[in-house]
């Protein structure tokens, strides 16, 4: 009975404080605003403060919420809700140096599901809010995802590959033990397009620039979210905060696993600061230096470049190079 | 606590949202430039929004045309509380050169509250940065007596 009761108390401790929600809170929080920072800094900008997202997060739990008055109720308030609580599983998932809170089997594949929610869940609740506006978005998010998830497939295959060497592995406690016996996967030589993939994958996955056709604020009113207001927009944009935090990671644990001590806290502070590199190299670059794509554009340069770069990883795993 | 603390985010993060009511567009590229590089009002936390629905305060330019007048009422309330309304150049103030032309319906007090008033034809970046920080305290004041 006390057992149970505290292996309980134990798994309530990882998905409320870490790596569960606390953890994605403050960390994704703090890895946008600053993502913010250094594109400002990059416009030769001052900025705004590194708390930004946290003032942006407590003054939208302020304000009213407004349902209107074609919108469907229960899945308006209900999709955002949906989407973070799906994310918040996916970083449970991901292994920090050998410690995850879960793993089984399969669990990458249960990963590219999870992946999917928030996605889906935007989509629904823009389709729930009745706007002519939120249509667009939802026909424009659903091409990105379609557009990132073949290359990101043919990512997990090649790292699957190399791993299971003859059998391709779905596990990532295998992969994470494979690069603590064997050193990060980056330094495979045959994995190297495939990394840079993942990392042209990352912004488009979390809807950033140069990818955020589906939220152009310019063009369709911010797409999916043009009629949310109040706490559930506040939701949406802690969603956005932590698929930031839970792409890079998943980056991390994918080819960046065997750098740390085995101390928990230790690792979990490495974790971070390769989040925040990888947030500045992926997302605040490629954000600075790029203006918005059409969405043709970018479901062309996903399927064309993004797609040859794990391809090419793909043929040399699989020839064992 | 937690109330003191969206206290002090709501002055922290406002959202604007422009509405052309009519104007010749100097106002328009005067309150961009309040973004660019050279002023960035970011490193206030102002940040312009794409729907009335995600703002904070709303910032009306020209003279608010009989056209245009629905259209501005109607935005102005999908703004959710607490909300703060700038007018910007002397247009939505008086009419300036357009006053008393039978296509304008302004001034805009005349239909909503407005909280400040930016005079000017078209007001300096400073002054308009002047007067979205005071809109901020106002929110501030309007979210604590809510």
């Amino acid at each position: 009975m006390m057992t149970i009761v505290l292996t309980a108390l134990q798994y309530l401790g990882y998905i409320l404080i870490f790596p569960g929600f606390l953890f994605c809170f403050v960390i994704g929080m703090l890895l946008c605003g600053i993502d913010r920072k250094i594109v400002a800094r990059m416009q030769k900008r001052v900025g705004p403060p590194v708390l930004q997202p946290f003032y942006d997060f407590f003054k939208l739990c302020g304000k009213e919420t407004i349902i209107p008055a074609a919108a469907s109720k229960t899945t308006f308030l209900a999709a955002p809700l949906v989407g973070l609580a799906a994310l918040v599983v996916l970083q449970l998932f991901i292994p920090i140096h050998g410690f995850s809170a879960f793993s089984g089997m399969a669990d990458i594949i249960v990963i590219l599901y999870l992946l999917l929610i928030p996605a889906m869940a935007a989509m629904l609740g823009g389709a729930a809010s009745g706007s002519p506006y939120a249509g667009i978005g939802l026909s424009r998010e659903m091409v990105t995802i379609i557009a990132c998830e073949l290359p990101l497939v043919m990512v997990l295959l090649a790292v699957g590959k190399v791993v299971g060497g003859d059998a391709v592995t779905f596990s990532f406690s295998k992969i994470a033990n494979y690069q603590l016996a064997n050193g990060s996967l980056i330094t495979h030589a045959s994995l190297i397009p495939a990394a840079i993939a993942m990392l042209l994958i990352i912004p488009g996955e979390t809807g950033n620039h140069p990818f955020d056709t589906a939220e152009a604020e310019t063009e369709i009113c911010e797409g999916l979210l043009a009629e949310y207001s109040g706490a559930p927009l506040a939701v949406y944009k802690l969603t956005h905060c932590v698929k930031v935090l839970t792409l890079t990671s998943f980056f991390a644990a994918l080819f960046l696993g065997g750098i740390g001590t085995g101390i928990v806290v230790v690792d979990a502070l490495i974790l971070v600061a390769i989040c925040i590199v990888l947030t500045i190299v992926s997302i605040s670059f490629v954000h600075a230096i790029t203006a918005r794509l059409k969405i043709e554009q970018v479901f062309k340069f996903y399927w064309t470049t993004v797609t040859g770069l794990a391809l090419i990883s793909l043929v040399l795993a699989w020839y064992g190079l | 606590m937690f109330k003191k603390l969206i206290e002090e985010s709501t002055a922290k993060s406002p959202w604007l949202f422009h509405i052309n009511a009519g104007s010749c567009n100097g106002c328009d590229i005067e309150l961009v430039s309040v973004l660019t590089p050279r002023y960035d009002a970011e490193r206030l936390g102002f940040k312009l929004t794409g729907t009335p629905r995600h703002a904070d305060i709303v910032v009306v330019t020209g003279p608010v045309t009989k056209q245009s007048l629905p259209r501005v009422l109607r935005a102005i309330s999908q703004v959710p509380e607490p909300r703060c309304i700038v007018t910007m150049g002397s247009c939505p103030q008086s009419g300036n050169v357009f006053r008393g032309s039978y296509s304008v319906a302004g001034p805009l007090s005349k239909y909503v509250p407005v909280d400040v008033d930016v005079a000017g034809c078209a007001p300096k970046p400073e002054a308009v940065i002047d007067g979205l920080v005071l809109a901020t305290q106002i929110l501030k004041e309007k979210r604590a007596k809510k």
